[in-house]
C-alpha cells in the first residue's frame, strides 16, 4: 500500500512535466498539422541552455543552487521560443501552412524529412559542440525529499526539485490554457488550425499564426526538458529519448487537442511509475506501450480528440 | 468599389475563369447567378487572394487588390462568408464572431455590431456559448453571415449561402439579407445557384456560365431577360 502510494505521487510528479513537454509538441501539432521528428532536439537544446544559462551566465553565482536552476530553466523557454520562431521562419514555413496548402498530402513527405533532417543536424551538431559527457543541472533539492504524513503510518516522501518541478509544469499549463482560451492570439490560433482558409478570409495570418504557435511549442518544451534536467543527467542524442513518449502522449490526449496533450503526458508519467511496483525498471518503456496499446485499442481517438473532422 | 477586370483564373493548366469584368458600385447589391461549375467561387476565392489569377485586374476602393497579401484583404473592408460555411467548428459561436472581428473597424465597432447581429440573427444570441461545429446547417450559415458582419465591411460576399438548406430555412437568409441591407445600406456581392431568389433580391446581376459573363443588366431586365427565363426560372 505503502509503494503503491509512492509510485502514484512518483507518477504525478513526474507526469505533470511529461504532460508539459507533449503540450509543447500538440501546440505545433495541433495547429499546424506538422509531425516534427525535431521536437526532441529542441528539448535537447533547451537542456544545455538551461544548464550553460546556469553554469556560465552567472546565474548559479546570483541566485545560488538552490533557485538558479529553476531561473535558468525559466530563461530557456524565451531562448528556444526565438530559435524556433527563426527555424519556422527559414525552414519550416517552405514546407508547411500557406505554400503547401494545395498540394498532394499538404506537403506531409517534405515536413517528414526536413525535420529529420533538422535532428540529426542538432544531434550530430550538439555532440561537436556539447561533448558526449553527460550533463545535469544539479540542485541540492534534487537529493532531499519532504515527508507527507504520516497517514495511518504510512509516509509518502516527494523529491523536493520534483515537487517544484511539477508546480512549474501546472503553472505554465494554467498560463497557456489561459493564452489560448482567453486571448486574442490564443484563440485566432484555434481558428487558424480548425480552418485555415476561413481563417484567411477573417484577415488571421495564418503563417505567422503557425510561427507563433512552433516558437510556443519550442519554448514550453525546452521549460520541460530543463525541469527533467534536474533529476536525470542528459546528453546530445536524449532527445530520441523523449520524442517517441511525447508522441505517445499527443495521440493518447487525442490529436489536435492541446489541453489533451497534457492528460497524455500526464498518463505515461503515472503509467511508467506505477510499473515499477510489478515489474523490472528496465521494462518501464515497456509497460508505457503496452498502456499505449491498449487505450488506442479502445480509444483510438484519444481521450480528447475529436471524432468530427476537419472541414 | 469593387472593380473586376478582364479577370482569368483557374487550377493548374484548366482555365475557370475567362476574361470576366465585374462592377460593384458602393451601396449597391450585385447578384452572380449561374449553373455549377461556372467559375463563381473560383471568382471569390481569387478576390480573397486564394486563387491566384492569371491575368486581370481587381481594384477595391481605388486600391490594387493583387498587390495585397490575402490576409490583408480583410481588413481592406472585405467579408467572405465562404461557400459552405467554413464556420471555425471548435469555437463557440461568440468565439466565431470574435474572429469576424479581427479587424482594426471590427475591434472598434465591437458593441455595435454585436447588439445588430443578434438582433437580425437571433439564434445567435440564444446559442452564443454553443460550439459552432454542433449547430445545424441553416445556423451555421447564420453565423458565417453574423461572422461576416462583425468585421464591420465595406462589401460584404456572400457564396452560395442557401447551399444544401431546407427551401424554407433558405428564404427565411433570403429575407434577413434583405432585411440587412435595407437597415444598414451595406454593399453585397451574392453568388447563388438560385437564380429566381438571388435575382429578386439583388438588384443587378450577371450570369455567368462556364467561365465567362454571358449577361449583364438590373434585375428587372434579367428576369424579363428569354434565356434567363427558359434557362434558370423555368418559365
Amino acid at each position: 500500500m505503502e509503494g503503491f502510494l509512492q509510485a502514484l505521487a512518483a507518477g504525478l510528479l513526474i507526469g505533470a512535466v511529461y504532460g508539459l513537454m507533449c503540450v509543447g509538441l500538440g501546440l505545433i501539432f495541433g495547429v499546424m498539422r506538422v509531425i516534427n521528428f525535431a521536437h526532441g532536439d529542441f528539448m535537447m537544446l533547451g537542456m544545455y541552455t538551461a544548464f550553460y544559462l546556469f553554469t556560465a551566465a552567472g546565474i548559479q553565482t546570483l541566485f545560488g543552487n538552490a533557485v538558479g536552476p529553476f531561473i535558468a530553466i525559466l530563461l530557456a523557454g524565451p531562448v528556444l521560443a526565438v530559435f524556433g520562431y527563426f527555424v519556422h521562419l527559414a525552414l519550416i514555413s517552405h514546407v508547411s501552412g500557406t505554400r503547401t496548402a494545395s498540394l498532394e498530402g499538404e506537403g506531409h513527405y517534405a515536413q517528414l524529412i526536413l525535420t529529420l533532417g533538422i535532428a540529426l543536424i542538432l544531434q550530430n551538431g550538439g555532440l561537436i559542440v556539447f561533448g558526449s559527457v553527460l550533463a545535469s543541472i544539479r540542485t541540492p533539492l534534487s537529493s532531499s525529499a519532504w515527508e507527507l504524513g504520516p497517514f495511518f503510518d504510512m509516509s509518502i516522501f516527494l523529491n523536493k526539485a520534483r515537487s517544484i518541478d511539477m508546480i512549474v509544469s501546472l503553472a505554465i499549463m494554467i498560463l497557456l490554457s489561459l493564452l489560448i482560451t482567453r486571448t486574442r492570439i490564443g484563440k485566432s490560433l484555434r481558428a487558424a488550425a480548425d480552418n485555415p482558409t476561413a481563417a484567411t478570409y477573417m484577415g488571421i495570418d495564418v503563417d505567422r499564426a503557425h510561427r507563433t504557435a512552433f516558437a510556443l511549442g519550442c519554448g514550453i518544451t525546452a521549460i520541460a526538458g530543463g525541469l527533467l534536467a534536474t533529476n536525470y543527467p542528459f546528453h546530445p542524442f536524449v532527445g530520441l529519448e523523449y520524442v517517441i513518449v511525447m508522441y505517445a502522449g499527443v495521440v493518447l490526449g487525442g490529436m489536435g487537442s492541446i489541453i489533451g496533450a497534457f492528460w497524455g503526458g500526464m498518463t505515461i508519467g503515472l503509467v511508467q511509475q506505477m510499473s515499477t511496483l510489478i515489474l523490472p525498471t528496465q521494462l518501464q518503456n515497456a509497460a508505457i506501450f503496452a498502456v499505449f496499446l491498449l487505450i488506442i485499442f479502445f480509444r483510438p481517438q484519444g481521450f480528447f480528440g475529436r471524432m468530427v473532422e476537419r472541414t | 468599389m469593387l472593380r473586376i477586370e478582364g479577370l482569368s483564373a483557374g487550377y493548374s493548366a484548366k482555365p475557370v475563369l475567362n476574361d470576366v469584368s465585374i462592377n460593384v458600385g458602393a451601396g449597391q447589391f450585385v447578384a452572380i447567378v449561374g449553373p455549377n461549375g461556372a467559375g463563381k467561387t473560383t471568382l471569390f476565392k481569387t478576390i480573397s487572394g486564394i486563387v491566384k489569377p492569371s491575368g486581370g485586374a481587381i481594384t477595391f476602393d481605388g486600391v490594387d487588390l493583387l498587390a495585397v497579401p490575402p490576409p490583408q484583404r480583410a481588413h481592406l473592408g472585405i467579408a467572405h462568408v465562404p461557400e459552405g460555411r467554413q464556420v471555425f467548428p471548435s469555437l463557440t459561436v461568440m468565439e466565431n464572431l470574435e474572429m469576424g472581428a479581427m479587424t482594426e473597424s471590427g475591434r472598434r465597432d465591437w458593441q455595435a455590431n454585436i447588439e445588430r447581429i443578434f438582433e437580425w440573427l437571433p439564434v445567435l444570441k440564444e446559442r452564443r456559448d454553443q460550439f459552432a461545429g454542433t449547430m445545424s446547417g441553416g445556423q451555421q450559415q447564420m453565423l458565417a453571415i453574423g461572422r461576416g458582419l462583425a468585421s464591420s465591411p465595406k462589401l460584404l460576399m456572400l457564396d452560395e449561402p442557401s447551399m444544401g438548406l431546407a427551401p424554407s430555412t433558405a428564404d427565411f437568409i433570403f429575407e434577413r439579407l434583405i432585411e440587412i441591407r435595407r437597415q444598414s445600406g451595406l454593399t453585397m456581392l451574392l453568388v447563388e445557384q438560385r437564380v429566381a431568389e438571388a435575382l429578386e433580391s439583388a438588384d443587378h446581376g450577371y450570369v455567368l456560365e462556364a467561365g465567362h459573363v454571358v449577361l449583364e443588366g438590373n434585375n428587372a431586365t434579367l428576369r424579363a431577360d428569354d434565356r434567363v427565363r427558359k434557362a434558370y426560372l423555368g418559365m
